[in-house]
């Protein structure tokens, strides 16, 4: 459809085009700006009081304060450290356990019940156990976030590296790769669609963690922030905290998959279908 | 056969272990001999055992029961010597037509200079000129099977084995490649042992077609297949018409046994 999209813009007049452009963009987020729209009409309505509901603008005026002040930089900032430095060790981690477990008999035996135990267990269960022996700060928050989104990454690398090929891996050693060269310059590219998945997956969850872990340890950060502003009956305080939330995760997950079509330019999926 | 044999595969058998059900006898003492620079078609029904043949001779899989030496040298393992060219091409996908001929040869260890001239040489001899910063996934079938070919070549393998290189083309893109193989091969003349089910290209490509029976494999017969392949008339001629019919007669049977006791 994009295909054809742009091949009929291509005769039309630049003014056409960019109205066409303009409204395809429009159409594409037609349905966040409608939920906007009715949120703000109904707190001005007059049915809610502004604790139930306050108002669109009331919540952005709020963030745009805390923006100047310098308090939405710091809650944004400690929350998006606590989730990407979880996320970088759940990708180092993740990816060496599960190259391991393919590799190596014993770390298969190892690691494999605690997967199929762990993957679908709810792991925030862990949370007062983590306070208990680690406190209420960042190290505490890191790991629960890291228990919690490690299990997509090791899965999808295990299966990625399952359903390479064999007869890619026979290549290599036909032309001299030795076995270390095999496992980092075939198994690993090979399963990258597969693990960069698994990263995808992994990437939301270390912003949903942090964000419930600061609101159970309390403390600065976007979710500490909002359960102060809810103790204090700050309800514009508690709705932007979700708007803040809801762009940074919006933001995130792009991001990532910018990352994705750069790292995987070679993959199928990167093509337009092309002449040959 | 010219002169003494290079390749000599010795009452080879081999067991097929499903990672479920039982296992299967898949060569049952197979014995073949292939001379230098000669071109030998493995053919017979799907499931003979012809491509597990093939991977033996290239050190893929273990030998269990049998021999099987190279240049008098028992096999023990994948080695350059041995090039091998696959049915779905096994290129890198993340790697370019370029980077995929360049791999082999830096693990050859050959000086920068040198391979990327020596790349590039083969890109042209293969004629994909032009699409050396092609990715696998924006080339056709065809053009892959010519860059996996060209990636063998490129580190001059003295063997060459092919596991149905052209199985997965269309009509018209397999009689290309067949003759184009020739051509490159009568330029760059290697031992070639080439699987194939396809009578006619068999008869066509090679010297000596050895027949494999219906599992458990056997070489049933070897035939001689001696024809002039630059005559552009070859496949009208009498003489080779007969020879595939005589062929495909001893197929058929095996064909036929292989659909009966076809292991689902």
């Amino acid at each position: 459809m994009a295909h054809v999209d742009a091949q009929m813009s291509a005769t039309e007049a630049p003014a056409l085009r960019f109205a066409r452009a303009a409204l395809w963009g429009f159409a594409r987020v037609f349905s966040i700006l409608l939920v906007l729209v009715v949120w703000e009409a109904l707190a001005r309505s007059g049915k809610y009081t502004p604790y139930q509901l306050p108002a669109l603008t009331a919540v952005l005026g709020r963030i745009w304060d805390d923006a100047v002040t310098g308090d939405l930089a710091i809650n944004t900032a400690l929350t998006l450290y606590r989730a990407l430095v979880s996320f970088a060790i759940c990708a180092v981690l993740g990816t060496a356990i599960g190259m391991a477990m393919s590799r190596n008999k014993i770390a298969n035996w190892f690691f494999d019940p605690i997967v199929s135990v762990g993957f679908p267990m709810p792991k925030i269960a862990f949370l007062p156990v983590v306070i208990l022996w680690l406190g209420v700060y960042d190290v505490s928050k890191i790991t629960i976030i890291v228990i919690d989104a490690i299990f997509p990454v090791i899965a999808a690398t295990v299966v990625g590296i399952q359903a390479v090929e064999r007869e890619l891996i026979w290549s290599a050693r036909n032309m001299g790769a030795t076995n270390r060269e095999v496992l980092t310059q075939v198994v690993f590219p090979a399963a990258l669609p597969q693990i960069m998945t698994g990263l995808q997956v992994a990437l939301p969850l270390t912003l949903i963690v942090a964000v419930v872990a600061e609101m159970l340890m309390g403390g600065y950060g976007l979710g500490g922030a909002m359960m102060t502003a809810s103790r204090f009956a700050n309800s514009v305080g508690v709705f932007a905290g979700i708007v803040e939330i809801a762009v940074i995760g919006y933001v995130m997950v792009k991001g990532m998959s910018m990352i994705r079509r750069r790292l995987l330019i070679w993959h199928q999926e990167a093509n337009e279908p092309t002449t040959a | 056969m010219p002169g003494p044999a290079q390749i000599i595969v010795d009452s080879v058998s081999h067991m097929y272990r499903p990672p479920r059900g039982r296992e299967v006898l898949a060569l049952d003492q197979v014995s073949l001999e292939v001379g230098n620079r000669e071109f030998v078609a493995l053919l017979g029904p799907s499931g003979c055992g012809k491509s597990t043949l093939l991977y033996l001779i290239g050190g893929f899989l273990p030998v269990e029961k049998g021999l099987i030496s190279v240049d008098g040298a028992p096999v023990t393992g994948p080695g350059p010597d041995r090039g091998i060219v696959f049915q779905h091409f096994a290129l890198f996908p993340w790697k370019t037509v370029r980077g995929n001929i360049l791999y082999g040869l830096e693990r050859q260890g050959m000086a920068k200079d040198e391979r990327e001239k020596r790349a590039m040489d083969f890109i042209h001899l293969v004629g994909l000129s032009g699409f050396e910063d092609s990715y696998p996934s924006q080339l056709s079938g065809g053009m892959k099977q010519r860059t996996a070919i060209a990636r063998t070549l490129a580190f001059d393998p003295k063997i060459l084995l092919m596991d149905e290189p052209f199985g997965a083309l269309d009509a018209q893109t397999r009689g290309l490649m067949q003759a184009e193989l020739l051509r490159i091969w009568q330029m760059t003349p290697k031992t070639v042992i080439f699987v194939t089910h396809d009578v006619q290209e068999a008869v066509y490509l090679a010297d000596r077609v050895a027949v494999m029976s219906a599992r458990p494999g056997r070489i049933k017969t070897i035939v001689d297949t001696k024809f002039d392949k630059n005559d552009p008339n070859l496949f009208k001629t009498k003489a080779f018409g007969e020879k595939v019919d005589e062929i495909w007669n001893l197929v058929r049977d095996e064909a036929i046994k292989a659909q009966g006791t076809r292991v689902p």
